[in-house]
């Protein structure tokens, strides 16, 4: 056999042993064995000054480039190896290292989604304090001196002649006074009442009111903004009902159901096997409460509507303990994403 | 409000089924909330005779009944102290549903089989009475459906009304928008009253001295009655409403309540004690027991009926004991007045009741209804007690009040409505309600007084969209208002806030801002708080004036809970009153706590929470809204750890606090492991005017990187060396950080050994070598002139 024989053999054994090396250390074990200082391509360099010198040029050449097409695999058969120095072992199915992330609280959540509907709808956010005068929680609003809502059973009074707001409704009547119409607003915030607390009842809600007061607003109107909300928020299939009501501030007023969100009017235990949902109230503001801040009733007409959080709350993630958003318990926080 | 269903149909003369009434109801507002059969525990009870009763052997309380029930004779055990032969009674029989989720089941007692029931009227629903068995009249068939003996298929409606709609609390009024909803008018009861000649005047006056709050006094005079039990048409009436029937006159006087909404009242003439009605308000004193047997001290809150000497009545809240008709009164002044709702109001609250009278006095009778309530009365006891009604109203009535005139314009009414409705179509509705409508364009409405919660055009409007149904008024498809709707600061800022720390591995918690006052007293003695006047619960008496009061609370829950590793943050309120300087304030706050160990995971051992992971997080905050760096001063704060405990300052003004909460408000809240918490106030930081930042070029030659380590004192400042540093470097340092710190074995005690990662960069060259030599030796010369630093690496 020639030595040119050899050459090609033992770059055929070389590319063999490449390929079933599973390892950078294997494929250093080719390397050695071939092209390292005692390897065999490395002899036959070496001993090319031996050769006669016809063949020495061709015998060289061969080496030579024998000896580069193996680095080639080798390099070649790293980048599939990867680089460590041992083929890396990844585990998809461990958690990942980032720091766990925490969460909003679910009354804001909620509370957040509906400011969201509503802004998309061109109502914009106000506040107002907590404590509240009696006038911009009762009397501007057109409650009579002697109505329910202002006995000590109903609301919370604090020393100094001021009421915990009862609802976000003053705030209301605070825009009112300090703009100029067109008006459209809603009114997110924390109200309290006179109550023991219960899985159902609690002293402290959260309510978002909503009011528009322009020129020729009508219970058309009202009733078309209640609609798309109820349909963003529950989805295009809800059926809304008018129920008409009473509230001091409002006239005509309303009580407004939307068609039960888990059985979708069937009747279940959710809805009291009655089809429908209480969820909001809602009405045209009263000329009263317009002429009180000093707005031509007349010229200008609107609605107003107010909604509780809680409820809504509830409703959509189905919890039956009201204390729970208060009390703050982790597991319950960590539960809504 | 209960009334009868069956009473509803013939009152409006509609036929509709149940469901559809209360729905139609409903959606017109007056609302029904529940509907029950009357007849729903009488399925398989029917009419027996009690042929024969034994006593059990062993037992004295209950006997062995033989029962006739038409289709068979069966004996059964009867408790009732009431039973014996001869009577007519219901007979449950197996299978039969009784109140309280009851079936009737074959049962042995003492060796005695009992295969039915005899029932009290509370076992079938009809009251709840349940002192002994029913008995009926001695005609009776036997084996008649019981349902069917007492025409008892009705339905029981319960009424949610609104405190608006005093004419909606009678079966007329509640019939009226029955009626009105389809087009039609109410129809009342006729009135045939039945006069002798000899006149009521003769035997009684009636003076009102206080008109303002008695504006209408009627009384007649029935004589001769005969006190007995009603009949059972109007028992039943009586028992839908929950109203049990007592005797005739007083059955006849809560019928017609119920029927017109107008409450009366029947006084036992003979023992009224005199021949004049006076009404007055009481004097300040003045004693009085009322029918319940109580004694009271009036006020002149309280208007009282009287004899001219001494009172009979709680003017529309409750009669007295002393003229209470009884089996043996014979002569009956009746009474029907019109009594003003603030006095009513008053009055029925500080004698502490509430009956069906003075609540529809409180919410608004109707004056002019006095007469048609009176006469409606005297004819049923006419009819039904065998009375002679004497001839004539004794009617004080000075100031009559007349029915208001309303003017309404259509096209208003659409305008408000958003309808297309005909005036033909409101003027419908207004009549079928009973309001005289005159004019076109314009119309002229004439108000009865039954409704005195229509005073305005818009009461008006609101009638209209009630009768015409909400479901009726199209809703608009397009959206009005104005052009732009602003986002302002406060909300994008809660909003961002919350995505920054949660971002960081803190959950948001919510609290109501009721905190107990001693405890807000003991975490913050020097702060003044909001107090409740009325709390509904000692715990929660004040507003908090830290959030850290709620905070504590929330932690305690949790760690109670074994939840022991929270990060929490609040975006909160603060309350004050009002003191020399300020009004009332509330400052919106964030408070932040740690507490417990970082998680556990398989990349990374946990460690104690601190004070640094606090700072860490508000630094995020500080990066992202671009504040100013907060500073920590050592400060006293009531609830902090002294020695670990902080301002906040931001340029020099303080606003909040952050430390290690005491031991001692730890073991107040029931906390035995260490929390951090820091809060500071976001008012000022909102105000702060954060200027849009402008763009720098990139760095366009090498930054040449350096270390130094020194060993400095324990208690020297970072910040102390962070700054000497900054300063010794001059232009070139582009970042200065500390990446080690280490006290220990290696360090003489006292001391530590800090090491930090210093950046140069020229904008205007590559720096070299030598250079930067020159700046760390410098460096190192201010290290150890001001620090006492001993440089171990550079
Ligand atoms: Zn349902």
């Amino acid at each position: 056999m020639s030595v040119l024989d050899d050459i090609s053999v033992l770059m055929e054994k070389a590319f063999e042993r490449i390929s079933q090396a599973d390892s950078l250390a294997a494929l250093n074990d080719v390397r050695v064995s071939f092209l390292g200082k005692k390897g065999k391509i490395t002899a036959i360099l070496k001993d090319l000054g031996k050769l006669p010198v016809e063949e020495r040029r061709q015998i060289g050449a061969a080496a030579n480039n024998a000896r580069s097409a193996i680095e080639r695999r080798i390099e070649e058969a790293k980048d599939h190896l990867g680089s460590g120095d041992s083929r890396t072992f990844i585990d998809p199915t461990l958690p990942g290292t980032a720091q766990p992330l925490g969460h909003v609280h679910i009354l804001n959540q909620v509370t957040d989604d509906i400011c969201r509907t509503f802004y998309g709808m061109g109502f914009e956010i106000a506040h107002g304090p907590d404590i509240e005068t009696d006038y911009y929680n009762f009397e501007a609003l057109n409650f009579p001196p002697d109505h329910p809502a202002r006995d000590m059973q109903d609301t919370l009074f604090v020393e100094g002649e001021r009421v915990l707001r009862t609802h976000t409704t003053p705030v209301q009547v605070r825009e009112l006074e300090r703009r100029k119409p067109p008006i459209k607003i809603i009114t997110p915030g924390r109200c309290f009442r006179n109550e023991a607390i219960s899985t159902r009842a609690h002293v402290a809600f959260t309510q978002v009111d909503g009011f528009l007061v322009d020129e020729g607003i009508s219970v058309s109107d009202l009733k078309g903004v209640l609609v798309a909300f109820c349909k963003a928020f529950f989805g295009e299939d809800v059926k809304l009902n008018f129920r008409p009501s009473f509230f001091p501030f409002t006239e005509p007023s309303a009580e407004v159901d939307v068609s039960c969100i888990l059985c979708g009017g069937k009747g279940c235990q959710l809805c009291k096997y009655s089809g429908w949902l209480e969820i909001l109230g809602c009405g045209m503001i009263d000329p009263n409460v317009l002429d009180t801040v000093g707005i031509d009733s007349e010229k200008y007409t609107g609605y107003a509507f107010g909604l509780g959080v809680e409820r809504i709350a509830m409703l959509k993630y189905k919890i039956n303990d009201i204390r729970l958003f208060f009390n703050n318990d982790v597991r319950f926080l960590s539960q809504f994403k | 409000m209960k009334i009868s269903y069956q009473w509803i149909l013939k009152l409006s003369g509609l036929d509709w089924p149940v469901k559809e009434m209360a729905d139609r109801l409903t959606n017109c507002g007056t609302a029904v909330e529940e509907i029950e059969p009357t007849d729903q525990y009488m399925e398989k009870v029917v009419v027996g005779a009690v042929i024969d009763l034994k006593s059990i052997k062993g037992a004295d309380k209950i006997k062995l009944a033989t029962v006739d029930v038409g289709s068979e004779t069966m004996d059964l055990i009867c408790g009732a102290p009431n039973v014996a032969v001869g009577q007519k009674v219901p007979v449950a029989l197996l299978g039969a549903k009784l109140t309280g989720d009851f079936v009737l089941k074959k049962a042995k007692i003492r060796g005695v089989e009992s295969c039915g029931m005899i029932c009290s009227e509370r076992e079938l629903g009809i009251s709840d009475d349940h002192s002994g068995i029913m008995v009926f009249d001695s005609d009776a068939p036997v084996g008649t459906p019981l349902a069917d003996y007492l025409d008892f298929h009705d339905h029981q409606l319960t009424f949610e009304l609104t405190p608006n709609r005093p004419d909606s609390m009678s079966a007329i009024g509640i019939a009226r928008d029955a009626a009105a909803l389809a087009g039609v008018s109410v129809r009342r009861p006729e009135l045939d009253v039945v006069e002798s000649s000899e006149k009521a005047s003769d035997y009684v006056s009636v003076r009102v001295d206080d008109s303002d709050v008695c504006p209408r006094y009627a009384a007649r005079i029935i004589k001769n009655v005969k006190i007995c039990s009603s009949p059972w048409w109007i028992q039943k009436k009586l028992l839908v409403s929950g109203i049990r029937p007592i005797n005739n006159i007083v059955d006849i006087t809560n019928y017609v309540l119920l029927e017109t909404g107008h409450p009366l009242h029947a006084f036992d003439y003979d023992r009224f004690g005199s021949k004049e009605v006076i009404v007055r308000r009481a004097t300040k004193g003045e004693k009085f027991t009322t029918l319940d047997g109580k004694g009271h001290d009036l006020i002149p809150d309280v208007l009282l009926i009287t004899n001219g000497k001494s009172g009979v009545a709680a003017a529309g809240v409750m009669g007295g004991l002393d003229s209470e008709v009884e089996n043996t009164t014979a002569n009956i002044l009746l009474e029907s007045a019109y009594f003003a709702p603030s006095i009513i109001r008053k009055s029925r609250k500080y004698l502490g009741f509430v009956t069906e009278s003075s609540t529809r006095f409180e919410k608004g009778a109707d004056p002019n209804g006095v007469v048609f309530a009176i006469d409606r009365a005297a004819s049923l006891m006419h009819e039904l007690c065998g009375g002679e009604v004497l001839s004539g109203i004794v009617d004080c009535y000075p100031n009559e009040i007349k029915p208001v005139t309303i003017s309404f314009r259509p096209t208003r009414c659409n305008a408000i409505l958003g309808t297309n409705l005909t005036t033909d179509r409101m003027k419908e509705i207004l009549s079928s309600l009973e309001m005289e409508v005159t004019g076109e364009d314009k119309l002229i409405v004439k108000v009865p007084t039954f409704r005195p919660d229509i005073e305005r055009e818009i009461d008006l409007i609101e009638e209209v969209a009630r009768m015409e149904g909400w479901a009726n008024i199209p809703d608009a498809i397009a959206n009005v208002g104005p052009l732009f709707t602003p986002i302002h600061r406060c909300d994008s800022f809660t909003e961002e806030t919350r995505t920054v720390l949660t971002g960081a591995g803190f959950d948001e918690i919510v609290n109501h801002g009721l905190v107990n006052s001693k405890f807000a007293k003991e975490v913050n003695p020097d702060l003044d708080q909001v107090r409740i006047v009325n709390p509904s619960s000692s715990d929660l008496d004040a507003m908090r004036n830290s959030l850290s009061l709620s905070t504590l609370v929330v932690v305690e829950h949790n760690i109670s809970h074994r939840n022991t590793d929270l990060h929490l943050f609040e975006i909160g309120t603060a309350y004050f009153p009002p003191d020399n300087h300020h009004d009332w304030r509330e400052d919106q706050r964030i408070a932040l706590a740690v507490t417990g160990n970082t998680p556990n995971g398989w990349r990374r051992t946990p460690r104690p929470l601190d004070f640094y992971d606090l700072t860490g997080a508000i630094e995020h905050l500080v990066a992202h809204f671009h504040w100013p760096a907060f500073e920590y001063v050592t400060g006293e704060i009531s609830y902090l750890e002294p020695a670990l405990s902080f301002d906040i300052r931001i340029k020099g003004q303080v606003i909040g606090s952050i430390g290690q909460v005491a031991p001692k408000i730890a073991r107040l809240a029931e906390i035995k492991q260490p929390v951090y918490m820091a809060e500071f106030s976001t008012t000022s930081l909102l105000e702060m005017n954060v200027p849009i930042p402008s763009f720098k070029p990139l760095p366009q030659f090498p930054a040449a990187p350096r270390d130094m380590a020194f060993v400095v004192d324990a208690d020297v400042l970072a910040g102390d060396l962070l700054t000497a540093i900054r300063k010794a470097a001059g232009p070139l340092a582009e970042e200065v950080n500390i990446f080690d710190l280490y006290t220990g074995k290696q360090i003489e005690k006292g001391r530590k050994s800090i090491a930090v990662a210093i950046t140069y960069r020229s904008s205007d060259r590559s720096l070299s070598g030598e250079e930067v030599d020159v700046v760390q030796d410098n460096i190192a010369v201010v290290l150890k002139k001001k620090f006492n630093a001993e440089i171990r690496d550079k």
